[in-house]
């Protein structure tokens, strides 16, 4: 049988909390942040120009210390062991930035295996100047060839978990999203069943 | 290893005569609802898949309620496909034996155990009691009572919607679980005792069994 790729969401499925918020919550920028995750997901202002604004609020933080606090939060070790195995076959889909999480990419083993939205830094790579384009995740996803498993748990997934052979709703670290079960083939709310149907598939 | 199997418990499907409004696995029968009383008995089992369809937010806040390592498989098309669909969606990545079960039959315990602990392919049927029964015809043979068919107007035993079956075997036929179980004939007949709940009757009833420690 041709070997099924794997396509993992990155914030809440691969990482026990929101990266955009945790960046915020360490540097007491926290109260916006929420107003305009909040926002979006009441659907007043739509995905793409929430990122842009959130990302915004963000940009005052030198990227280096972006990135060492994104590899401070907590990851789902039992999944991150499993893309380790099988890195060959596994690719993360995310709307974060190549700048922010290149590191966290690589410490997980895929580098040059995940699919984001793109940043510009200045020369010294210390101050992000602005995002150069948001990632269609519909377009990446209808590149990918079948068959393939898709995890992820929040709205903006529920596209590629449609798209997906097996399409998993991952209810391990937030409640999934009502438009991503609509479109699912599996829905498992612990990592070690989530682990568990991966190595089934 | 008895825990080295697939469970599929069926949920897909839309309640019925009772009119209830919510599927008939979440129906309460003295004080836990049905679909708890199974999750229960099978709290060994590590690889318990609940297939999903109508109204199934209910269906996971009410399992997650009560045990969160449990495998949601949806069957979206549940209002055009039959119970043999949700049934294979279950299956599908499952294990090398697989054993399936209706989230609105209530069963007896002790009969339920033994059908899990066993090895062997089987089939679970019962006495006759429902209006419009899927019915069994059986044999004794050296090795105990075989199903050899089944029909809508003759037979023994009624089909209960338990069985295991060794996963390889499963063709792809469409509508009701039993017509995935017809080629594989003849299996050994496992008696069960169980409820059916298609009436306010039946509720009352299988409440008061159940009350009375699963004795008539
Ligand atoms: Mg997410």
């Amino acid at each position: 049988m041709k070997k099924k790729l794997f396509l993992f969401d990155l914030d809440s499925t691969i990482t026990k909390k929101e990266i955009l918020p945790e960046i915020a919550g360490q540097v007491q920028m926290s109260q916006q942040m929420k107003e305009l995750t909040e926002r979006a997901m009441r659907g007043e202002i739509p995905f793409l120009q929430s990122f842009s604004e959130r990302v915004d609020l963000l940009k005052e933080i030198p990227v280096p210390t972006v990135r060492s606090i994104i590899s401070q939060i907590p990851l789902n070790e039992e999944l991150v062991e499993f893309i380790k195995e099988n890195r060959e076959n596994c690719y993360v889909v995310t709307g974060n930035l190549d700048v922010w999480i290149c590191d966290l990419m690589e410490s997980i083993g895929l580098k040059d295996h995940y699919y984001c939205s793109k940043g510009r830094t200045d020369e010294t790579g210390e101050w992000l100047l602005g995002i150069d384009e948001i990632i269609d995740k519909g377009r990446t996803i209808r590149s990918f060839p079948h068959p393939f498993v898709a995890v992820g748990d929040g709205n903006n997934d529920a596209e590629m978990i449609g798209l997906a052979d097996v399409g998993i709703g991952f209810g391990g670290v937030r409640p999934i999203a009502t438009a991503l079960l609509n479109n699912a083939t599996h829905a498992v709310y612990t990592e070690e069943k989530l682990c568990q149907l991966l190595r089934q598939l | 290893m008895s825990a080295s199997k697939t469970i599929v418990i069926s949920c897909a499907g839309m309640g019925t005569r009772l009119g209830m409004g919510y599927p008939k696995a979440l129906v309460d029968v003295a004080g836990k609802p049905l679909l708890v009383r199974q999750l229960e008995l099978l709290k060994d089992y590590d690889d318990v898949r609940v297939v999903i369809g109508y109204q199934y937010e209910k269906v996971i806040e009410m399992v997650n309620a009560v045990r969160r390592d449990v495998t949601f498989v949806f069957n979206h098309e549940y209002k055009t496909t039959g119970t043999g669909a949700s049934f294979l969606k279950g299956t599908a990545y499952g294990r090398d034996m697989v054993v399936a079960l209706d989230g609105d039959l209530l069963v007896h315990p002790e009969d339920l155990k033994r059908v899990l602990e066993s090895e062997e392919e089987c089939i679970g049927g019962t006495t006759p009691t429902t209006d419009n029964p899927v019915l069994m015809s059986t044999e004794m043979t050296p090795e105990g009572l075989v199903v050899t068919e089944f029909s809508r107007d003759k037979g023994e035993y009624e089909w209960t919607g338990l069985a295991q079956v060794k996963t390889s075997r499963l063709g792809t036929t469409q509508g009701h679980v039993y017509y995935l179980l017809e080629p594989l004939l003849p299996l050994k007949m496992e008696k069960i005792r169980t409820k059916e709940i298609d009436t306010m009757e039946d509720y009352r009833n299988a409440v008061a069994w159940v009350r009375n420690g699963y004795r008539d």
